[in-house]
């Protein structure tokens, strides 16, 4: 039997064959792909305050999404941050409990921004004020691609390997990554990873592996879900 | 104690959000909220990889509503109003089959319910308003037809065979919503039970060999009206030994 994995999902208003702006829940069938191509079963977590499904998933994928709710992290929204406050409270009591049980957790964007706040860390919720320019979402649609550099003998520096690009798309980035240990940074200094050496598997990227279903993440997540 | 785990079939589609287009793995909120409020808990089986595997973790198993199956499957010509959906085809023959095998509680909605005829071995109308000479079982384009003031279009009776697990469930008779152009010709090894009282269009099928397997033509979970959801939970807790009076409804 695969390992099965668990991918968290939108809940939002979407247009579809016939039906204009439903209630849906989705995930860019990306995750899906990049999950199944690297061998493991996926299987959508839509958001629900049951973490029992937990007990038969040997791994989990924290999507991407909306702006993760500032009160989680103690600060007042910002006028440019776009909440879904239901998932936020779905999705940080899975990553607890997740993080009990040493469930393998790879969280890309929004994902890693999770992992950093159920760690106690902090997010800057919106770069151009910090960083005082837009190339990590340069434009709708558009992935700001650059070189990150990775810390020499951390996991995420071993997956990578020499091909060091990656693609971003996001207005927040991880201010204080809390109890996780950052081990990527973009080129202006933003953690672009981060690593929880106390646990099995956890694994937070701020770009997005699963467009180009990337299999050195997404193989590790599914090998380590799999022991 | 826990909430007995319900997968869900769903689909995979070019979907648009907030200013968004993407291809995803999705599925109307009507039917995780459903099984959400009736004590389950939904995950969603996306159907880019037709395998089997998932059965063995989950307690039940909906098969969701959805495009028209391919007649290849029946040996039948395909009809030129007949939308097939192959890759769902064939991850979900291969899921129900499976769930079959493991006796797995089954709930068929729409699609569903054409599913398990074909499984079952049974046949399709591909398009019934040639059969029966009218379009009254598919209700306009985002409409509602259960709602105050609906026209009728859309909107039926059905009547249940007694002795039957819909009958338990449902009661003589109901009154349902109505979304299709296809609908079962020969239910195959299942038994119908419920019919359309205007023109005999089958609505329920059953087989109570299995521990449940139950399918609908209609769409509850666009309704208040969930007892074939809760229904399919019993089941699911009782094959699982979960103990259904600690389900919050």
């Amino acid at each position: 039997m695969r390992p099965i994995i668990g991918i968290t999902t939108y809940v939002d208003q979407a247009t579809w064959g016939v039906w204009r702006d439903l209630p849906t829940t989705f995930v860019p069938h990306d995750y899906v792909e990049a999950v199944t191509q690297a061998g493991g079963r996926p299987v959508l977590i839509p958001p629900h305050e049951d973490v029992d499904v937990l007990r038969v998933l040997d791994g989990l994928v924290l999507a991407g999404g909306p702006d993760v709710s500032p009160e989680l992290y103690g600060a007042e929204p910002e006028p440019l941050t776009v909440t879904r406050p239901d998932r936020d409270r779905a999705e940080i009591l899975l990553v607890r409990r997740a993080l009990d049980m040493d469930v393998p957790v790879l969280g890309v964007c929004r994902g890693m921004q999770l992992l950093v706040v159920a760690a106690g860390g902090t997010l800057h919720q919106h770069l151009p004020d910090v960083l005082g320019h837009e190339r990590h979402r340069p434009a709708p649609a558009v992935y700001g691609e650059h070189d990150a550099s990775f810390v020499p003998g951390s996991r995420i520096a071993g997956l990578m390997g020499d091909d060091l690009a990656i693609r971003c798309f996001h207005h927040q980035g991880v201010a204080d990554a809390g109890k996780l240990t950052v081990t990527g940074r973009a080129e202006d200094g933003l953690p672009e990873a981060v690593e929880d050496p106390g646990h099995k598997f956890v694994l937070g990227v701020q770009w997005h592996p699963e467009v180009v279903r990337d299999e050195r993440l997404f193989g590790a997540l599914v090998a380590a879900a799999a022991k | 104690m826990r909430r007995p785990l319900i997968g869900m079939t769903s689909y995979a589609e070019q979907v648009q959000y907030n200013g968004n287009d993407v291809m995803a793995g999705m599925l109307p909120m009507t039917y995780v909220r459903a099984v959400h409020a009736v004590g389950g808990r939904a995950v969603l089986i996306t159907p880019d990889d037709p395998g089997e595997d998932v059965i063995e973790s989950l307690d039940g198993i909906v098969f969701c509503g959805g495009n028209d199956i391919d007649p290849a499957y029946w040996g039948a010509e395909r009809h030129p109003t007949t939308e097939v959906d192959k890759e769902r085809d064939e991850s979900e023959i291969r899921l129900m089959r499976a769930a079959l095998a493991a006796d797995l509680p089954l709930l068929g909605v729409c699609r569903g319910l054409q599913v398990m005829a074909v499984v079952g071995g049974g046949t399709l109308h591909q398009h019934l308003p040639d059969v029966i000479g009218h379009d009254r079982h598919r209700a306009a384009k985002g409409t509602d037809p259960l709602a105050a003031g609906a026209s009728a279009y859309g909107r039926h009776d059905v009547i249940i065979e007694h002795d039957s697990i819909a009958h338990r469930i449902l009661g003589a008779h109901a009154t349902v919503n109505s979304f299709h152009h296809q609908a079962v010709d020969d239910p195959g090894s299942f038994t119908a039970t419920g019919w359309c009282p205007d023109d005999r269009v089958i609505e329920i099928i059953e087989d109570p060999a299995y521990s449940f397997a139950l399918g609908v033509q209609w769409h509850p979970e666009r309704t208040a009206d969930l007892r074939v959801f809760a229904a399919l939970i019993e089941a699911a807790a009782r094959r699982s030994g979960l103990q259904p009076e600690a389900f919050a409804a």
